[in-house]
């Protein structure tokens, strides 16, 4: 039984959204792995998939996140055009957003050795970031698993010390963090930001569950020995971010509070798989969100969703850490 | 809170005071509803960032769904409204308050809504509703806290926020005190993400 499960245990109603969306996610996994099947990668390559396929959290509109993963200096791993792939994965409504981060080639490379500053930009950090945190193969499943965990050993390498959170991963994914959020105004600011009210429910949401989902195993290092600290997160990584929040509220005693943040986070996946509610939310503009029904329960699932994480960074063993790390 | 009945500006600057986080504005009685219904209705600017009205428990007159019709229509900054069970008496009316509905659990003197099971039939036609709870009601049912604990226990995906108060002899709300603030840790400890709004003035301690 996997953490979701186990907490799903305290609650009378579940989280049968989640459930769905997982098993929605497996059967088109698979089914997606079956069609591209035939593409022929050099060994160092991989297709992967980001967003709610690796978060497992598929519904029937969720886009095709895909990029094609090259564990070398340059991105010439695929013995097939980029454009085979994508007649494969992400056609018509799922294709990958515009903002040119997926649906391309990325070289592990990069995203091990450009950590900070200028030639780390935004796409550099968004797909080192997402793919370390939700992040699933469709083929060649060991050269993604092998990038995957270079991009963890790259910030690890020199800067851990025993019982403590290692900074330099802290940092990076609470910059990745607030970027996002900064740039969601930037978006909005610069026209680009269709889908308003989408958009700010799933910062509110799906975003916030992703930047948790690596906070708190981060944080949780504190309990290990340097020597244990790139195992224990290799580990807890490789799960699902929701799995890791049911983890974190289980292990840290607070089973009740964590059935109703997810459980708020189970109605949102729930809300997304209607086509009305997804409809409104992607057509109502921000000056008319708050006459939206839709958007209204969004943002009042998204208080319940953080005033869980809340009490379980401040409410519970946690607080010490969160006060030292969390700030400055 | 207490004190200046209607004057919904002064009790707002009243419980300002303890708490800019949460906020319940109580029309116990019936006849308090309009004006609160008035005031809210003109969308004030309030610190709090959580708002929740308490609806009318005593003097009740006006038929269930035009009471339900009013409170449908609080503006959406509005939380949740709470309401008590034994004053329901046709569920089913109550469906159009969605997720803003909560049902607080009753202390002994009342007929309804004291123990899970009553609660979780209501809750089997009130499907959106939330859960409000109230422990020193718990404790009026059940000093061991069993009750209290099994109210958690089954409704635990549904707690919305907690009640927090002692209560005298005469069942009224008093601040909480020493002894009780020791026997209500272990369920308020399960309670640590909800608001807690005090149905008395705050301990001095």
């Amino acid at each position: 039984m996997g953490p979701l499960e186990s907490l799903a245990e305290h609650s009378a109603g579940g989280f049968p959204n989640l459930l769905r969306a997982r098993e929605e996610t497996r059967r088109r996994l698979a089914e997606t792995r079956r069609r591209l099947s035939g593409i022929d990668l050099e060994p160092r390559a991989s297709v992967v998939l980001f967003g709610s396929w690796g978060r497992q959290e598929l519904t029937e509109h969720s886009d095709d996140d895909w990029a094609l993963l090259v564990d070398g200096p340059d991105v010439t791993g695929a013995r097939c055009s980029m454009n085979e792939i994508s007649e494969l994965v992400g056609k018509g409504d799922r294709k990958p957003g515009d903002q040119g981060i997926f649906g391309s080639a990325i070289s592990c490379n990069d995203l091990v050795e450009l950590i900070g500053l200028e030639a780390d930009d935004n796409k550099n950090l968004t797909r080192r970031v997402l793919l370390l945190l939700e992040s699933v193969a469709v083929i060649n499943e060991s050269a993604h698993g092998d990038c995957w965990q270079r991009v963890l050993d790259g910030y690890l390498d020199d800067s851990i010390k025993s019982y403590r959170p290692p900074r330099f991963l802290l940092n990076d994914l609470i910059r990745y963090w607030r970027t996002i959020c900064v740039d969601f105004v930037g978006k909005e600011r610069a026209g680009t930001g269709q889908k308003w009210a989408l958009r700010n429910l799933k910062l509110r949401m799906s975003r916030k569950a992703l930047f948790a989902g690596g906070l708190l195993p981060a944080l949780l290092c504190h309990r290990y020995d340097s020597s244990d600290i790139g195992r224990f997160l290799s580990e807890i990584l490789r799960q699902p971010p929701i799995d890791r929040l049911a983890w974190a509220f289980l292990e840290l005693d607070a089973p009740d509070a964590g059935v109703r943040a997810i459980g708020a986070y189970d109605r949102f996946i729930g809300m997304l798989e209607s086509q009305q509610a997804r409809a409104e939310l992607e057509r109502v503009p921000r000056n008319e969100a708050n006459r939206s029904a839709f958007f209204v329960e969004g943002k009042k699932l998204g208080a319940d969703f953080q005033q869980g994480l809340l009490a379980l960074l401040f409410e519970t063993s946690l607080e010490p850490l969160v006060r030292e790390y969390g700030i400055f | 809170m207490v004190g200046g009945r209607g004057d919904w500006p002064a009790l707002v600057e009243e419980a300002s005071r303890v708490s800019s986080f949460a906020v319940e504005l109580t029309a116990l009685g019936e006849d308090e509803l309009p004006g609160l219904l008035r005031f809210l209705a003109e969308e004030p600017q309030l610190p709090f960032r959580y708002v929740s009205v308490h609806g009318p428990s005593k003097g009740r007159e006006m038929p269930e769904d035009e009471l339900v019709a009013q409170l449908a229509e609080l503006p959406t900054f509005v939380h949740a409204i709470v309401l008590h069970p034994d004053q329901m008496k046709d569920p089913d009316l109550y469906a159009p308050l969605g997720g803003r509905l909560l049902i607080e659990n009753m202390d002994s003197r009342k007929d309804a809504g004291k123990y899970g099971d009553e609660l979780a039939r209501l809750f089997e036609r009130l499907p959106a509703a939330g859960f409000c709870f109230d422990v020193a009601h718990a404790w009026t049912v059940d000093p061991t806290m069993k009750v209290g604990g099994d109210l958690l226990d089954r409704f635990a995906d549904r707690l919305k926020h907690v009640h927090l108060s002692s209560i005298s002899d005469g069942l009224e709300h008093v601040p909480l005190s020493e002894e009780q603030e020791d026997l209500f840790i272990p369920l308020l400890s399960r309670c640590r993400d909800v608001p807690w709004i005090l149905e008395a003035e705050p301990p001095r301690r």
